[in-house]
């Protein structure tokens, strides 16, 4: 039996149903019901019927996916938090990162099993990292695991920091189409510069010469920008009204998102309870109401049949969507361009809300172009 | 007319003394001795007896056609002659019963029999018929199928109403002349006078005028009769086949016809506008369901009862599937997945920790639910396709289903195990999947609204019932008639009369008018079980739109709240030293001729009451008490009709108003003077009645104008959602809000909010509504029709449910308030408004405070997820279809779904729909509204 509040994930091959690895909880689910869980969707898909995902009282789910009909994922959680999105979310994101690990074709034509769960040990501490995300979690204000957009900073003077990264990616020869390698370089503690490039030039190349080159300068530029993220996500410019507790904005076209909590310290509610609402706000707007966005399809084609969007069956569009509970309230905006998810304090009347939430999405969109 | 009961035949001997129990009431109503229903009362005792009024038979007849170009897919079976042997066996076995029976139901055994063959075969042991499995698709596939293309070009099918009682009065004799063709059709055939015995054809020579051949226009004169009821007929043996009709009845008559044009289509899947008689009476006589399954058949759904212990020692095939519902290739390849589910509820505890509740699958490029529901040793299944059921609300449905269940058959276990109740949940399953994956089909009665049943999975699965508030007169004369009936005061019950004890005790009854509840004195669980037998059974759709002649059922209930001590529901409540009487309880409805009235009636056997043995049938006498009540309710038909045909209180509007069809609309109007509008909508005095006549009259343009000021906040931060409504946008000061303050807010804020907003310095909507009230007072007369729920100048107010949990009603607008406003965006709102609301109710359902779950163990309710939500709300753009100006971006009209939960004082659940012109707080439209609902 799992542990209460954990995660797990199995990872066979789809034809064979040979456990390639398991990770999460803490205790290891016993290789009995690792073997029942995969048969069970074995057997429905040789009766033509896919198996895509249950719940248990409790709020717990179990979901399988079938990845290019080589892998097979399974996410068991019993924790009520993590709702099928998050785990949808969760299957996704570590199969992408398998993938950016080993490489397309090496998982989709494996043809050494051994070889294989060898090679899938370099992906365990990505992995884990996802499957703490959401659950016991560290970097609370990431969340793009979940909207599958960037999580972003919006900086007061982005100009500088932006040319210069173009500089360094022109000298490292990115070339995002046939990239060989993810370079990485610690800049300052919590400052990395990511690079995909080719095989040249050579990671000596990039870290003894341009990587001082192109950064050193930039040094000062840089911590003031983590001392700024450090206190919020939003550029100083914005201010945002006291009692809003936090809010997560989505630019649906670059599919970036910006995350931020407000300052002010509200007895009843943590900071950590603060992002779990917001994570929970977000599943629950985007599940019923909203469009979530959708990364391209990496499964098989009739993946999108494999859940249900209860947003179709309106007839007309939801813009904005409401929640009153006992710790706060919640307001979100759906426009062509954003969404917005809002937490506000119960001291708001509720009938401002909507206003309090325009008010924010112009307030931060004319303010920072985002 | 035809009566059917489900199964049984055998006549059950009343008993004796009974008979001498008469009252004057009943002797005086029914001077016959014996009820027709009686000889459908099933073995078991359960009776379900459904009559049409004549009149409305040709109603629904003529109305077919007239609209023609349907009536003619029935499925017809190729096991024809097969079937006339069996019509005369039992015509000759009720013809040789010495009792005289109401010839009608000779017809309606043929025609029961006739159409139903695996259901009548069922009971039937004395005619030697072997009992044969459920029906089920698969079996009858060759034959419907090849029967069905058959159809050849050149015929068609005719629907006649006829009435061989009346050729009583007919001067000539019927057997003279034309014979009964002639008398009972109205059709000449050439040659005049005689039906040769050589098996010619039928040719049609002529139309008796008046006839019901001539009425239904669709004979002409050159037609060859081919066949009757699907049965072939020639000069020889038409007059045998014709004599068999024995009472008031449609006949379906094939004809051969020179004229291509009335050739018709037959496909299986092509929705029929309209059948003969609706399909929903056709499903509830249990004849032609296969038509009904074949339609869905392509759909997967399925209901499995399993066996969780398997017998190792003698391995069967499919030893565990102890019931199943349909047999459709879909179904099939869903039970071919059942140890999927099997093992999933195995194995799912051990792994999360928490039974399993559902698991979705995609099946024929299909998603399909499944919800599981254990009991024991075994496990329902239900299959349901997502597109029908989301997932959030399967849960509602299975627990709906099972206690449907349970009420029916005391559990799972009983329901399943019996073999001889195989039939009656075909029966019973082929509804609930007909109601949730079809239910336009069943509607398809002339006159009927289709929201009645379709779009409703929101109100039939709350657990209220809807309510129709009357005036407090009426209301209190129909609680003095129900109450005088339920006192048993009436001299031939009394149990001083004949110094015995009574057979049952009066627990209490319920009134439904044309699907409304009226009065109700059941407690809440109680007038749950019934209402959901009711519901399942579409009883209160016959009773809303279908004039039922009569409508009399009997069975044995299981009261959720009593026959189970150790349920969830009486353990919270049972006092220490207190012990519930275990009786039987037995459920009475009773629906009468034309009057619309149904009440139904619970009554308790054991107790008080003598003890009842086996399976006791309808007792006559409380059935002719109930008649008699409805009788005597008659008189306050008139009174409920002026309440239903009174004007929408309160307002209601109709979302087309709001929204110009065409290119040229209020926005041409608005656009060219912005500010004369607005002055226009202030000089206009704030007299809502005004505003509520107008929407009748000048609807659109006029009155959509002037509740187009928007509150400040808004017109200024609306970027985004209101793109077209630009020029609309003013900002104005003087609204409600405005000058209101912020005390408003404070309803929202806590459940307690109303006790609290008194104490608050500012004015408030509070007070308000009570200066309104006070207002209605004074100028009851003016304001009386014109009560308004939403703040502003303008009724904004499109759509509402509020419902009381503790007394388990809801009230909601009439339909007749609903097809008024008509329009064509507005009946999609109300579809948005229900969809929308199921997803509200499951944010409320989810965060209500600990409680037993279903299976009887306390759930740890920790505060997780988003805790306890009390308000939700959505806000819909709209924008109108088949937007032609190319100029101009559509105008879009933008509206609140909200729902609120109250706690105190009393538990309520609010959910309303309104354009958001005017900011609302919902408790007070919840309290205003609630001040309507008096029960």
């Amino acid at each position: 039996m799992l542990q209460s509040q954990s995660v797990q994930l199995l990872c066979l091959t789809a034809s064979s149903g040979v456990p390639l690895f398991s990770r999460g909880s803490t205790k290891q689910l016993p290789f009995s019901i690792i073997g029942s869980l995969n048969g069970v969707h074995m057997f429905g898909t040789g009766h033509d019927a896919a198996l895509s995902c249950c719940e248990t009282e409790q709020g717990g789910h179990v979901l399988w996916r079938v990845f290019h009909d080589s892998l097979m994922l399974i996410g068991v959680s019993s924790n009520a938090n993590v709702s099928e999105l998050h785990l949808r979310r969760l299957l996704e994101n570590v199969w992408n990162c398998m993938v950016l690990v080993l490489g397309l074709d090496e998982l989709a034509n494996a043809r050494n099993v051994e070889r294989l769960k060898r090679e899938l040990r370099s992906c365990y501490g990505l992995i884990d990292m996802l499957l703490e995300r959401g659950v016991d979690d560290r970097d609370q204000g990431l969340m793009g695991d979940l909207t599958h957009c960037a999580d972003c900073i919006l900086l007061p003077q982005p100009d500088l920091i932006q040319d210069t990264l173009e500089s360094f990616t022109r000298a490292a020869e990115s070339s995002p189409n046939v990239a060989l390698r993810l370079l990485c370089f610690q800049l300052l503690p919590g400052v990395i510069a990511c690079v995909l490039c080719g095989p040249r030039p050579s990671l000596y190349q990039v870290e003894n010469e341009q990587v001082c080159r192109f950064w050193s300068p930039l040094a000062e530029n840089l911590r003031s920008c983590l001392d700024h993220a450090e206190r919020s996500s939003l550029s100083p410019s914005v201010s945002l009204r006291r009692d809003v507790l936090a809010l997560l904005l989505i630019n649906r076209e670059s599919r970036r998102s910006v995350t931020s909590l407000s300052t002010k310290a509200t007895p009843h509610l943590s900071p950590a309870r603060r992002w779990e609402l917001l994570r929970l706000f977000y599943t629950f707007a985007v599940t019923r109401y909203f469009t979530s966005e959708e990364s391209p399809s990496s499964e098989c084609p009739t993946a999108e049949l494999l859940h249900e969007e209860f947003s179709s069956g309106f007839t007309h569009l939801p813009v904005h969507c409401y929640l009153v509970t006992d710790e706060c309230k919640c307001y979100a905006v759906q426009t062509p361009q954003h969404q917005l998810f809002l937490l506000t304090d119960l001291s708001v009347p509720t009938f401002t809300l909507r206003s309090v939430a325009t008010h924010t999405l112009d307030a931060v969109t004319t303010a920072t172009g985002f | 007319m035809f009566t059917v009961c489900s199964s049984g035949k055998t006549v059950r001997p009343v008993c004796t003394d009974l008979d001498e129990f008469d009252s004057i009431r009943s002797v005086l109503l029914y001077s016959e001795l014996e009820p027709e229903w009686l000889d459908d009362v099933q073995k078991n005792g359960e009776l379900f007896y459904l009559e049409l009024s004549e009149g409305e038979e040709e109603a629904v007849l003529s109305h077919i056609t007239a609209t023609q170009s349907a009536a003619t897919n029935h499925v017809r079976f190729s096991d024809k002659e097969a079937e006339i042997i069996t019509d005369k066996r039992s015509k000759k076995r009720t013809d040789s019963g010495a009792k005289s029976q109401p010839k009608f139901k000779k017809l309606a055994k043929i025609l029961a029999g006739k159409r139903r063959p695996s259901h009548r075969s069922k009971a039937d042991g004395k005619n030697g018929r072997v009992s044969q499995p459920p029906t089920s698709i698969l079996k009858n596939q060759a034959g419907p199928r090849t029967g069905l293309v058959v159809q050849q070009p050149y015929l068609k099918d005719v629907c006649v109403y006829v009435n061989p009682k009346r050729l009583g009065c007919m001067s000539p004799s019927p057997s003279e002349k034309g014979g009964l063709l002639e008398a009972l059709l109205g059709v000449i055939l050439r040659g005049g006078d005689g039906l040769g015995c050589n098996g010619e054809k039928l040719i049609i020579h002529g139309l008796v005028p008046h006839s019901p051949a001539s009425k239904c226009a669709q004979i002409l004169i050159g037609d060859v009769l081919v066949a009757v009821d699907d049965v072939d007929v020639t000069s020889e043996n038409i007059e045998r086949v014709l004599s068999c009709i024995s009472g008031p009845t449609q006949v379906h008559l094939t004809l051969e016809t020179g004229t291509a044009g009335s050739v018709m289509d037959s496909e299986v899947a092509r929705p029929r506008p309209a059948a003969p008689v609706s399909q929903l009476v056709r499903l509830l006589w249990g004849e032609d369901t296969t038509e009904l399954q074949m339609s869905v058949a392509h759909i997967p759904h399925i209901v499995m009862y399993l066996s969780l212990k398997l017998d190792s020692e003698s391995p069967q095939e499919e030893q565990e599937v102890l019931y199943q519902y349909p047999v459709s290739e879909a179904a099939a390849q869903l039970k071919a997945v059942r140890g999927i589910f099997l093992t999933l509820c195995d194995m799912l505890e051990n792994v999360t920790g928490g039974q399993i509740i559902s698991s979705s699958l995609v099946l024929r490029k299909q998603l399909v639910h499944v919800g599981y529901w254990k009991e024991g040793e075994n496990l329902l299944v239900v299959g349901l396709p997502a597109d029908r059921v989301p997932l959030l609300h399967l849960q509602t449905v299975i627990s709906g289903l099972v206690r449907t269940l349970r009420v029916m058959y005391g559990s799972l276990h009983s329901a399943f195990s019996e073999v001889e109740n195989a039939p009656r949940l075909d029966h019973f399953f082929c509804l609930f999947f007909q109601r949730i994956i079809q239910p336009s089909r069943l509607s398809d009665s002339p006159g009927s609204a289709p929201s009645i049943i379709s779009g409703t999975l929101f109100l039939d699965d709350l657990p209220a019932m809807r309510w129709l508030t009357l005036p407090p007169d009426v209301k209190v004369e129909v609680d003095t008639v129900l109450s005088d009936f339920e006192s048993s005061d009436f001299g031939d019950m009394s149990e001083d009369f004949y110094g015995m004890r009574r057979l049952y005790v009066i627990l209490g009854s319920c009134l439904f008018y044309k699907g409304y509840l009226i009065a109700n004195h059941l407690p809440k669980e109680d007038l749950l079980d019934v209402c959901l037998y009711c519901q399942h059974y579409c009883l209160l759709c016959l009773g809303a739109e279908q004039r039922v002649g009569q409508l009399v059922v009997w069975r044995e209930v299981f009261l959720q709240s009593r026959s189970h001590p150790d349920s969830h529901t009486s353990t919270s409540t049972s006092h220490p030293g207190y012990c519930e009487s275990h009786g039987r309880f037995f459920l009475l409805v009773v629906g009468l001729v034309r009057k619309h009235f149904m009440q139904c009636v619970l009554l308790e056997a054991g107790g008080c009451a003598s003890l009842a043995h086996g399976s006791p049938g309808p007792d006559c006498i409380y059935v002719d008490q109930v008649k008699a009540t409805l009788l005597q309710l008659e008189s306050l038909e008139c009174a409920i009709e002026e309440r239903l045909s009174a004007p929408p209180t309160p307002c209601l509007s109709c979302a087309d108003w709001f929204l110009p069809s065409s290119g040229r609309g209020r926005q041409d109007v608005i656009g060219s003077s912005p500010i004369l509008n607005r002055l226009t909508a202030a000089i206009k005095p704030p007299s809502p009645g005004t505003i509520g006549r107008s929407l009748f009259g000048e609807a659109g343009a006029g009155s959509g104008l002037k509740g187009r000021k928007p509150s400040p906040q808004r017109s200024v931060s609306d970027s985004g959602s209101e793109l077209g409504d630009v020029g609309l946008r003013m900002p104005s000061a003087g609204t409600r809000r405005d000058s209101l303050g912020s005390g408003g807010s404070d309803g929202s804020g806590s459940s307690g909010g109303l006790f609290k907003i008194p104490k608050l310095k500012q004015p408030n909507p509070f007070y308000l509504g009570s200066l309104k009230k006070s207002l209605t007072e004074r100028e009851a007369e003016e304001l009386q029709n014109t009560l308004k729920l939403t703040a502003g100048l303008e009724n904004t107010l499109f759509h509402y449910v509020l419902m009381e949990t503790v007394q388990g009603i809801f009230i909601t607008p009439t339909h007749r308030e609903i097809s008024q406003l008509s329009g064509s965006i507005h009946p999609q709102l109300i579809r948005n408004f229900h969809h929308c609301c199921l997803s509200i109710r499951h944010a409320f359902q989810q965060s209500l405070p600990p409680r037993q779950d279903r299976r009887g163990t306390d759930r740890p309710h920790t505060s997780r997820g988003l805790g306890p939500v009390k308000e939700h709300g959505i806000l819909f753009q709209c924008k109108p279809e088949n937007w032609t100006d190319q100029k101009k971006p559509a105008p879009t009209m933008t509206y609140w779904v909200i729902g609120r939960m109250v706690l105190e004082p009393i538990p309520q659940e609010f959910y309303v729909c309104f354009h958001d012109s005017v900011p609302e707080v919902p408790v007070e439209m919840a309290f205003r509204l609630s001040f309507g609902l008096a029960v």
